[in-house]
């Protein structure tokens, strides 16, 4: 374990964020561009508004300021275009549980396997970090 | 006068709670994980402590994207049980302890941390979770709690170096309040996991491992380990741990470790906790 210097340039800090391989850190940029996507979700909270939203998504999304591409990203779930766009998953997983899906299902969507596929992964000691550290260091 | 009798590290994963709240906890899913809480549901039957400051963090529950605090403090009478989408934990209420969080959040300002202060808000599987695994499915909960929330989420988080002082900033401030009373406090979330996008299901035995080790060590190495290490390392979840040395920078320089647990998984997540008393 490495000593972090007490103040780092956050120039180099916010590079390194974007180094790891399938993750998108939840960067102030991230939390900006996404605000409208997350407070949708976080409206769902709300059974009233979650009934509206199932009776018709379009329409209740409709009502919030998401683009065009988000508002298709969340009909399609896919999730890890949301990530893209701003999405945070502890707001998206306000949308989980709209749909009744279960966190650790939801989460193996994000991923290039199936949800039994994905569990068993975990029974066996979940993915290993080998090679999935760094882009840039492929270690 | 308070004093700080002890500090527990502990994961908060949600299916934890689902487990409790559904009786699953001894089959073979979760019986591994509920064994190796029985020491602490034991201890903390005898040690019996007054006031819990509970850290943890809020997942968009209490707060939406709108206002971010680093460190706040609940200050309140009261928090129910949030819900998060599938109606609130049927568990009881969470009652606060306002005459030492109120002490804690102004000796935490004059002492240069600039507190936010939460008098109303629910509280989140991050909070109830851990009372459940340490105190089981009682009537009430067996003592008061400070709730200590910390902005894990949105970056930057704070450094493990200001959590660690934050924590020594907290022990001071307890043992300025004039009532006799037996506080523990709790650091929560971790370990190793990652939520999100294509690299979910990370888990890091031996690097979670070696963390436990580093918070029973004698030094605090452990305060300068680099956000990005938990990232790369211990997936984007990961980082939560940094709320583990608020509790351990309560606790001063030299603990003795009373016990301690790993398992693998929970859900998506690396289990463990571990538990400390400060040590001359």
């Amino acid at each position: 374990m490495t000593n972090a210097s007490p103040r780092q340039n956050i120039h180099e800090y916010l590079a390194e964020l974007e180094d790891i391989p399938g993750t998108r850190v939840f960067t102030a940029a991230r939390a900006r561009k996404g605000y409208w996507i997350n407070q949708f979700a976080m409206s769902l909270m709300k059974a009233e508004n979650r009934e509206r939203f199932k009776e018709d998504e379009r329409a209740y999304m409709d009502e919030w300021a998401i683009s065009e591409e988000a508002k298709a990203a969340l009909l399609a779930r896919d999730y890890n275009a949301l990530l893209d766009l701003g999405g945070n998953v502890y707001f998206l997983a306000k949308l989980f549980s709209t749909d009744g899906l279960p966190f650790a299902e939801a989460v193996s969507t994000m991923t290039d396997m199936s949800w039994p596929e994905y569990r068993q992964m975990m029974l066996d000691g979940g993915r290993s970090p080998e090679g999935n550290r760094s882009i840039k260091g492929g270690y | 006068m308070a004093r700080i009798t002890a500090g527990v590290g502990s994961s908060h994963v949600p299916l934890l709670g689902v487990a409790v709240d559904q009786g699953k906890w001894q089959d073979d899913y979760f019986g591994p994980i509920f064994a190796g809480y029985e020491w602490t549901r034991e201890w903390e039957r005898q040690q019996k402590p007054d006031v819990v400051i509970l850290v943890y963090n809020d997942h968009a529950s209490a707060f939406d994207a709108s206002i971010i605090p680093t460190f706040a403090i609940g200050c309140g009478e009261k928090y129910k049980p949030a819900d998060e989408g599938w109606g609130p934990r049927q568990v009881p209420d969470v009652e606060g302890h306002p005459d030492l969080a109120w002490h804690i959040a102004q000796s935490l300002i004059l002492d240069d941390f600039d507190m936010t202060i939460i008098n109303e808000m629910d509280v989140d599987h991050g909070l109830t979770v851990p009372l459940s695994m340490m105190f089981g499915q009682p009537e009430a909960w067996p003592c008061k709690v400070v709730p200590l929330a910390v902005n894990v989420v949105t970056y930057p988080v704070p450094s493990g170096n200001r959590c660690w002082a934050l924590g020594e900033a907290i022990a001071r401030a307890v043992e300025s309040f004039p009532e006799d009373l037996n506080v523990q406090i709790w650091g929560t979330g971790g370990m190793s996991h990652q939520l999100q996008g294509p690299r979910a299901g990370l888990l890091n035995r031996e690097w979670d491992n070696r963390f436990l080790d580093l918070l029973e060590a004698d030094d605090d190495a452990v305060r300068f380990i680099p956000h990005i290490e938990y990232l790369r390392e211990t997936g984007s979840e990961g980082i939560e741990m940094v709320m583990w040395l608020i509790m351990r920078g309560a606790l001063g320089q030299r603990v003795k470790r009373l016990h301690r647990h790993y398992h693998i998984p929970c859900s998506n997540t690396a289990i463990g906790h571990i538990v400390l008393e400060p040590s001359a």
